[in-house]
């Protein structure tokens, strides 16, 4: 059996080989779907990173009345925790809020200065809420002003991040609506190249396929060959298709950290090389193998 | 006494037999009609006919290459119609075949070429290198064993076909018009050969037009006429009404 698969195996480069520019044409077309197919992957992949990391910082500011005693607004943060929807709440002191305040303006003297001329501490207490998801934040807001500590508020601040957030997210959808069409489009592609592929080897092997009948060769011997063609352009394809993807995406890397900071591509695709690979060979494979049965149904009767 | 008989006996165990065998090909041309037929071990048999008689068709249901529309062949013992289904490939490692067209890769030297009938059944390496060098010498081409198909005569492209055929060690070999493109002088080796290849005790078929080589055999001849068989001379020549 072992012997069988060397043998066939090697059987299978040398045509793949001998074929030339037929099977030069049959990887890159299934590089290119593979390529496409995984560019769409890293992007939707870190954009879903970022819409994550954006999310976690979404939140509501509940801020108390000037004179609100610490005692309520502690008893109006154990009530918030409550709420079902509510993640975390963090309590932000006058005092907390100040400081806060001063350093995220210490390069600004103007409003130091003003900060200043007012005197004593104009900043209010609040509550930062997060929600476990960010759809809830419409009713944890109707919950605060239905609250039995509603006379104590000033105002709710939210909605802060909720238009990047929903932009974000129909980005999103947008690629990957672009990325599945665009995929499946492609995988059809490849399962004709490589039915289209295999069925010239077929048909370039007629006379040894006829011969191998005659002297007996088990079906499988004479299948075999044409499995491992499909995988092999599957395999080959998608380390080329990896190659290319490390090139590009340190490439457009470049110019995406220089516009979003936050958004690392290439720290995605090494983290993630193992899977991005795997995958690859996997679907390249599976594209092959599938392309190649369809071939040998089509043509191959044994 | 008892020893003979069972000799006897061994040698005329049926190898082959058809069982009021009908074969229609698509559409509703008769090839074969109520073929009834039995092939014993190391016979060595001719079978004849005009052109479109059904020869073919009558060593294509032996190597099972085609199935019987009605009745059953059986090949030592066993029906076709099942083998065909479950052990196609066993049964033609049993068979050895040889074509008018030799069917010889061209890209592979003689050597290759019969050694390829034995690595796509899987036999291991030592095998093919102990086996393939005496088949060539069986039918005397072991100084062209590096030869290219194209750098032969006919008859020396059909002796390696013939090689090929033995390599499996078969019970039968099953040739359908093996001289048909090969001069007189040829034709007359090849049919040597396969006498040879019968005595050394392999059932030999034959299909051909060629009434020398079959009055050279001078074995049963079968003779069939529009797919049926209309005499079957237990030794004999060549004779079409
Ligand atoms: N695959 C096929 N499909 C349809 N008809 C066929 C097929 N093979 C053979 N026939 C028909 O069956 C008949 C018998 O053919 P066969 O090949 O057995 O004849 P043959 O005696 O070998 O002839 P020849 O001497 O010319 O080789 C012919 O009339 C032929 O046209
Ligand atoms: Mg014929």
């Amino acid at each position: 059996m072992l012997l069988l698969i060397t043998r066939t195996f090697k059987e299978s480069i040398r045509s793949i080989l001998r074929n030339g520019w037929l099977s030069v044409s049959t990887i890159s077309i299934l590089v290119m779907s593979l390529y496409i197919i995984s560019v769409f992957f890293v992007f939707t992949s870190t954009a879903n990173e970022m819409l994550k990391e954006i999310k976690n910082k979404a939140n509501i500011s509940v801020y108390f009345k000037a004179d609100a005693e610490e005692g309520v607004i502690l008893a109006a943060k154990t009530e918030v925790e409550k709420m079902n929807e509510v993640k975390s709440v963090e309590y932000i002191s006058k005092e907390v809020a100040l400081e806060n305040f001063k350093r995220t303006n210490a390069n600004e003297p103007v409003i130091l200065e003003s900060l200043k001329e007012i005197g004593g501490n104009p900043l209010l207490a609040a509550l930062v809420v997060r929600a476990n998801n960010p759809t809830d934040y419409q009713t944890i807001d109707e919950n605060i002003t239905k609250a039995t500590f509603s006379e104590e508020v000033s105002r709710v601040n939210y909605n802060k991040n909720k238009e990047l957030i929903n932009k974000l997210n129909s980005v999103i959808e947008t690629i990957q609506k672009i990325g599945i069409s665009l995929g499946l489009l492609f995988a059809a592609i490849s399962l004709l190249i490589t039915f289209n592929a295999v069925r010239i080897t077929i048909y370039t092997h007629k006379q040894e396929i006829e011969i191998m009948r005659l002297v007996g060769a088990s079906n499988m011997f004479i299948r075999l060959p044409f499995i491992f063609e499909g995988i092999i352009y599957g395999i080959v394809s998608s380390v080329v298709s990896v190659l290319l993807l490390f090139i590009s995406l340190k490439f457009i890397a470049s110019y995406v950290s220089l516009t979003i900071p936050t958004v690392s591509l290439m720290n995605f695709y090494l983290a993630n090389f193992g899977t991005i690979l795997g995958y690859q060979i996997l679907l390249g494979s599976f594209f092959g193998v599938i392309g190649g049965l369809m071939a040998m149904r089509k043509y191959l009767k044994v | 006494m008892i020893n003979e008989e069972n000799i006897q006996e061994e040698k005329n165990k049926i190898m082959i037999k058809f069982d009021n065998v009908s074969k229609t090909y698509k559409g509703d041309f008769m090839a074969l009609e109520e073929i009834n037929l039995d092939i014993a071990e190391g016979e060595f048999i001719s079978v004849v006919g005009q052109s479109g008689s059904g020869k073919s068709t009558l060593l294509k249901l032996i190597y099972a290459e085609e199935a019987a529309t009605v009745g059953e062949v059986y090949f030592d013992g066993n029906p076709l119609s099942v083998v065909r289904k479950k052990n196609l490939s066993a049964h033609r490692r049993e068979i050895g075949t040889v074509f008018q067209d030799f069917k010889l890769l061209p890209r592979k030297t003689v050597y290759e070429n019969v050694a390829y009938a034995l690595e796509v059944s899987g036999a291991p390496d030592e095998e093919i290198a102990e086996n393939v060098p005496q088949i060539l010498d069986i039918v005397g081409l072991t100084t062209k064993a590096k030869k290219y198909p194209h750098q032969l005569s006919g008859g020396e492209q059909q002796k390696v076909a013939i090689a090929r055929a033995l390599v499996h060690t078969p019970m039968i070999i099953v040739a359908d018009e093996p001289t048909g493109n090969l001069d007189p002088i040829a034709s007359l080796e090849i049919v040597r050969l396969l006498i040879r290849i019968n005595e050394l005790g392999t059932t030999v078929v034959l299909a051909s037009h060629d009434k020398d080589i079959v009055d050279k055999a001078n074995k049963r001849v079968l003779v069939l006429e529009n797919g049926r068989i209309i005499a079957d001379y237990p030794q004999g020549k060549y004779k079409i009404s």
